[in-house]
């Protein structure tokens, strides 16, 4: 087991290591490179030479890539330019309230979109089938950020129920704060999920349902119910899984959007201000960070796949 | 090539048989002509008329006026114009790459399958909308960024799809057939294994202009996509947002133009991937008489 | 005799289609009594696999039923889904085809065995693992109490299949409906799943409905027989007088239509046509334009005739019974479409029959790497082909036999230079081809062409048949030079397609005549030598003939040697020259078709060839059968010495040490590689108590 999930790391090591070069390569590819970033525009060949030694930009790219990464992986990633914090400090602030949310928002997903799945799977060409299928096309069509504009105007303009704009309260603080803060961002993901969601596993429900051993379940007496409770929903939920882990590693990153339609202060709207103010220190930081997140979490669905999984053996 | 010409109909009358892709169809044409022709309308989407700025809809102005008096409506239509575009160009690039990286990655296998396929796994390791935001950041905010950002995010799709396509293909027998004839690869590559592979391809041309036209209205939306005062939908729901008190319609009517877009591709690519999906069926790929 | 189990009138059932419903079965009756097995036969679309579902009530939701089907106290056509319910598993059990998709892969077998009981509360919880492992040693599984907790993945297929027969036995039902329980395995698990099945409807009585394609299988386990075509029984009588005295011509046909393994190699006499299936019948009898005894009688185009009893207990559906006297040979249409007349006009006068053989392999090995962890380092072999030697000679055949994974086709494709050999040499034409580059293998490719087992995955789905054959002319450059269309043309009247078809797609086609196209093509570039990879598995029963006589009329006008790959002893008896038995990546034995089939030496041989079953009932209580243990190791841990040692039933310390080597022996008159060869009587009272485990 523990041999398994260091060989699916190992495996992602290639694509972890190229990514980095990716990231670190990013600030020479800015016009002006790192030290033009820093000076501006109009500084002296003077002022850029020395700027240069002292970053160390004058060793060979190579000791350079090391030095970031060594430093990287002990957690210095260096200084905002913007505001004089650390960028890991910056990051670890924002971290708890995307996690939040993107919890939330599967919770929200899984509420809507298994029974969507179910329902229609079991009598597929229905008017309930095609109607639940329209439900998930036009959860997948709505832009986050349209349908948050829209669920915003509802709830917070004309019924003045909830906040327009969303702050990040822990749960373990306020319950019922933390409710009143996240359920307008996280319907909004929510609803995009269930779409996904409802789509995937009515999908590999209706595959499952013709599959033979549905038939034999049939022939030996079991009751509709025992054969998809037992037989259907067992096989179909095994690649449902993946899926679900996925979507949640794409919102430690992905909710971005929909932290900016709500102002939620979360890891998004962090890369979105260092963006616009060309942070790029902030910029690697936060990137590198969800990467290695998304990275993470893709094992961990991996490996919670091949032991629920009887036909994966570890060897 | 009057066989494919044939085939092609068909197929066109059975996708127009689902009302849905027939409605999708044509809402994306009546985008696409407006869009085409706005500059022959006597309407300009940056004339500005500070006096009627936030007005609601009227018979003057359809979907109302924004905060610098312009026309909504208007800079829609020409919004659709940066849109498609984009998309247009995206889907291009995403394609003209992937498609090349997948057939290459499938046929041959071995080293150049697992380079190749590592680059993916690269770019697929964030999210599109990081990936998107990241390469602007280091290139700059222009049409051209945008355009580049939403295609690079296009090319796992088509190198994946293209190489699974190519894969099952070379282990059909019709492409070891060729084989056994004494075809060269480059014979059995793109006579027999590429026109095969056309159908999951050609929904993924669709599925990624929806894709592309929702990526580039989020980085508009986000303030880093195509910068102002080019008219663009994300943009003018960024915009729009600040005023939800004041005009409500002025996010409202450009997002629905852009969802009813993004509605259609959809629907229209999920019509064509099972009327594909029928025809190969007829083609009887895997049914044996052996089991009588 | 008491009162049936099951009685069937009138049955229809119809699929409502978009539009249009489709018939499926139109009006069956029969009745099954306890104790007995009821043999339904037929091809494709004949009804066979729709009415056993009906039986138990498991249509799909779009078939519409009518008729009464009484089973037991139930009526299956009116009851509730709940009465439905409770017959299936207690009253009638079934068993599938394909026992790798019928069992649910992520459930442990014993639970999937057991739980329709614990459903039908007929076992509780607490015993159900006690009764699972009790089933599951009834058939033979070994070890019962360590695997009752496995899943699927983790059995053979022959072991998956008893798992099934335990499953549809557990609630000691009166009705076992087994619905093609053999076809997707192997020839000797077959016979073990067979005498398993055999064993267990005896002990406990039940009956049995076993539907199948396969008329040998019927011969061997039937009491009674159904014959059904479009969706109707066209006979039913007992065993015997089915296949000695058969009353419907379509009967006749089929059993004149199918090749013997016990049998010479006079010509076979194919049904002409495909079969007809329900949705496109147009009044009268379906059977007619197929049909020897027709001859275009107005009452076989106006009425479509009833059952009616033509013996004491023999029932036909044919207005002219009377008229197919026992032993009359019937007059079946000879042609199977077009028989090559024109073609030494068009090829190339065969060769003199060169000295030495035209193809000659040596030593072959094909050796695939397993791969595992990330960095894919090599972790061991699968030893596909292992060391093999057989040649051809011009103008014959050379049959090459063996059941799935023994490496015959990877044998054939590594010929034809698809697939790269680890060791040994190839000789084609006293050239050595074994490792030529890819523009000298081009031109060896010439006179060296492959037919494929499947026609529907052979032909590139979107080119029309006409550029298929085409195809082979263009790729080397000499489309004009051959003649161009014209010559395209008259290769298809040599197969006995029309030129009327050269611009369909395949989809077009039947399976027989995508088979056809196939030919057609490896003939476009003059081959001296076609390898042949089933190329009749994937076809019915009628139409297997007509492409066998093809071959061989091809054979004969061309001058044509062939590699004839095939997993049916029956159709490789027919049609070989000479035959090859390959076990796990070498051939064990090689002779004269004669000397093989009748005397053969290698243990291997001798219980293949007992175990394929023979479509005459006669002959299932004079023969012996070998029912091997165990299944075919996997290629890439074969066991050490002689691989066939774990199954065999002559083994001695000395076939574990060490390998036989394949040669001729003193006395024998067949090549093989056994420490004991020798014939079968010589050593039989050890073998029976040894082997029929």
């Amino acid at each position: 087991m523990t041999g398994y999930v260091l060989r699916r790391l190992l495996q992602l090591l290639p694509v972890l290591l190229l990514a980095s070069i990716g990231i670190w390569a990013m600030i020479f590819a800015v016009p002006g490179g790192p030290v033009g970033m820093i000076l501006g525009e109009n500084a002296t060949p003077d002022q850029v030479a020395a700027m240069t030694a002292q970053l160390g930009l004058d060793r060979p790219v190579v000791v350079q890539y090391w030095s970031w990464l060594t430093s990287a992986l002990a957690g210095d990633l260096g200084v905002s330019i913007h505001s004089r914090q650390t960028v890991l400090s910056l990051i670890a602030e924002r971290l708890p309230a995307t996690i939040q949310l993107g919890l939330a928002s599967i919770a929200v997903g899984l509420l809507i979109g298994v029974p969507v799945a179910v329902i229609s799977a079991l009598s597929p060409g229905s008017w309930l089938d095609r109607t639940l299928s329209g439900w998930s096309a036009l959860a997948l069509g709505v832009p986050t950020f349209w349908l948050g504009i829209l669920l915003i105007l509802l709830f917070a303009v004309y019924l003045q129920w909830l906040p327009s704009a969303s702050g990040y309260v822990p749960i373990w603080q306020s319950p019922l704060d933390m409710l009143r803060n996240v359920v307008l961002p996280a319907l909004t993901l929510g609803v995009y999920v269930s779409g996904i969601f409802a789509r995937f596993l009515r999908a590999s429900l209706v595959a499952e349902l013709r599959a033979d051993y549905v038939r034999t379940a049939r022939s030996k007496g079991l009751a509709e119910r025992d054969v998809v409770g037992r037989h259907v929903l067992r096989n179909a939920l095994l690649p449902f899984v993946t899926i679900v882990g996925l979507m949640l590693a794409n919102f430690i990153g992905g909710t971005v959007v929909t932290e900016a339609v709500f102002t939620y202060p979360g890891l998004g709207r962090l890369l979105v201000q260092a963006i616009s103010t060309r942070d790029y220190p902030l910029i690697q930081g936060c990137i590198l960070v969800i990467l290695v997140i998304y990275v993470f979490v893709s094992v961990m669905v991996d490996v919670v796949y091949a032991y629920i999984d009887p036909r994966i053996e570890y060897s | 090539m009057s066989g494919a010409a044939t085939r092609a109909l068909g197929m066109a009358k059975r996708l127009f048989r689902n009302k849905g892709a027939l409605a999708g169809f044509a809402f994306i044409a009546t985008v696409t002509l407006l869009a085409a022709f706005a500059g022959f309308l006597p309407f300009d989407p940056l004339a500005q008329n500070i006096v009627e700025s936030l007005e609601g809809p009227s018979a003057a102005h359809w979907f109302g006026t924004d905060e610098l008096g312009r026309d909504i409506m208007v800079r829609v239509v020409y919004g659709a114009r940066t849109s498609l575009l984009t998309a247009a160009g995206a889907v291009a690039i995403a394609a003209a790459i992937g498609i090349p990286m997948g057939l290459v990655a499938g046929f041959f296998g071995g080293w150049r399958d697992a380079v190749l396929m590592r680059l993916v796994d690269v770019l697929l390791a964030l999210p599109g909308i990081l990936f998107a935001m990241a390469l602007i950041a280091v290139i700059g905010r222009s049409q051209m960024a945008a355009l580049v950002a939403v295609g690079v995010h296009g090319i796992p799709g088509f190198a994946r799809i293209t190489r699974a396509q190519v894969l099952s293909l070379r282990k059909r027998d019709f492409v070891t057939a060729v084989e056994a004839l004494g075809a060269s690869s480059t014979y059995s590559m793109f006579r027999t294994v590429l026109p095969n592979s056309w159908s999951p391809i050609l929904v993924q041309v669709v599925v990624l202009s929806s894709v592309a036209i929702l990526l580039e209205a989020a980085l508009a939306f986000l303030g880093v996509g195509i910068p102002p005062p080019t008219p663009s939908w994300g943009e003018m729901l960024r915009t729009g947002k600040s005023y939800l008190y004041e005009a409500p319609y002025y996010a409202v009517l450009p997002g629905l133009v852009l969802t009813l877009t993004i509605l259609s591709l959809d629907t229209i690519g999920r019509a064509l991937s099972v009327v594909l999906e029928d025809r190969q069926m007829i083609g009887g790929d895997t049914k044996l008489e052996r089991v009588p | 005799m008491s009162d049936p189990i099951l009685s069937v009138r009138a049955l229809e059932v119809t699929f409502a289609g978009t539009g249009v419903s489709v018939p499926a079965v139109r009006g069956v009756d029969f009745d099954v009594w306890p104790n007995e097995v009821l043999g339904i036969v037929g091809e494709s679309g004949s009804g066979k696999s729709v009415t056993a579902l009906a039986l138990s009530g498991l249509l799909p939701p779009n078939a519409r039923v009518g008729g009464s089907i009484r089973l037991g106290s139930v009526d299956v056509t009116t009851a509730a889904p709940e009465a439905l319910r409770q017959m299936r598993g207690r009253d009638v059990g079934m068993v599938f085809q394909d026992p790798t998709t019928s069992l649910n892969p992520v459930l442990p077998i014993g639970r999937q065995v057991i739980e329709g009981q614990v459903a039908h509360g007929t076992v509780t919880a607490q015993n159900a693992r006690a009764r699972a492992v009790e089933l599951l040693r009834e058939v033979d599984i070994p070890d019962p109490a360590g695997r009752v907790n496995q899943f699927p993945h983790q059995f053979s297929g022959g072991m998956r299949q008893r798992a099934v027969i335990a499953m549809a036995m557990s609630g000691r039902p009166q009705l076992i409906i087994a619905d093609e329980p053999t076809t997707a395995l192997d020839v000797t698990v077959q016979a073990q799943v067979l005498s398993v099945l055999a064993r267990r409807q005896a002990e406990s009585g039940a009956a049995v409905i076993l539907i199948t394609h396969d008329l040998g299988v019927i011969a061997e386990m039937a009491h009674r027989v159904a014959v059904m075509y479009a969706g109707r029984i066209v006979e039913s009588g007992k065993v015997g007088d089915i296949f000695k005295r058969p009353s419907h011509p379509y009967t006749m046909a089929l059993l004149k239509s199918l090749p013997r393994i016990d049998a010479g190699g006079e010509r076979l006499v194919p049904i002409p046509g495909t079969p007809a299936t329900p949705a496109e019948l147009q009044g009268g009898c379906p059977f007619r334009p197929r049909c020897a005894i027709a001859n275009g009688r107005a009452r076989c185009a106006e009425a479509e005739p009833a059952l009616r009893a033509v013996g004491d207990s023999q029932f036909s559906a044919c207005h002219f019974a009377e008229e197919l006297a026992p032993g009359a040979p019937p007059r079946a249409g000879d042609d199977d479409a077009g028989a090559p007349a024109i073609v030494t006009a068009l090829q190339a006068p065969p060769k003199a029959a060169e000295d030495g053989d035209l193809l000659a392999v040596d030593d072959l090995h094909v050796h695939f790497p397993i791969r595992a962890g990330m960095l894919r380092r090599r972790v061991g072999w699968v030893r596909a082909v292992n060391g093999v030697s057989l040649s051809v000679r011009a103008g014959e055949t050379l049959g090459l036999v063996g059941e799935s994974g023994c490496g015959k086709t990877t044998t054939g494709r590594t010929i034809m230079g698809l697939i790269p050999p680890s060791g040994g040499r190839i000789t084609f034409a006293g050239q050595d081809i074994t490792n030529l580059t890819r523009s000298d293998m081009r031109r060896v490719r010439r006179h060296m062409q492959y037919v494929f087992q499947d026609p529907y995955a052979s032909l590139n789905p979107i080119k029309t048949a006409g550029d298929i054959v085409a195809e082979p002319l263009r790729i080397h450059g000499i489309y004009d030079e051959m003649g161009g269309a014209a010559r395209i043309g008259a290769l298809f009247e040599m197969v006995g397609l029309s030129r009327q078809h050269l611009n369909r797609y395949p989809r077009e086609f039947s399976g027989g005549q995508k088979q056809r196209i196939g030919i057609a093509r490896a003939l476009a570039l003059q081959p001296r030598l076609l390898i042949l990879d089933e190329p009749v598995a994937a076809l019915d029963v009628s139409i297997q003939a007509q492409i066998i006589n093809l071959l061989q009329d091809l054979q004969r006008e061309l001058g044509l040697a062939y590699l004839f790959i095939a997993h049916d002893l029956s159709v490789v008896r027919h049609i070989s020259d000479r035959v090859a038995v390959m076990y796990l990546g070498r051939i064990v034995e090689e002779a004269g078709k004669t000397a093989l089939f009748e005397t053969p030496n290698h243990p291997y041989t001798q219980s293949l060839l007992s175990a394929v079953p023979v479509p005459d009932p006669d002959v299932r209580s004079k023969r012996r059968r070998i029912v091997l243990q165990g299944e075919i190791p996997n290629p890439a841990r074969p066991p050490s010495g002689c691989t066939f040692h774990p199954r065999c039933f002559r083994a001695t310390d000395l076939c574990s040490a060490e390998a036989p080597a394949f040669e001729m022996r003193p006395g024998l008159a067949t090549r093989s590689a056994c420490h004991h060869a020798g014939p079968l009587a010589a050593a039989a009272p050890a073998e029976t108590a040894g082997a029929s485990a």
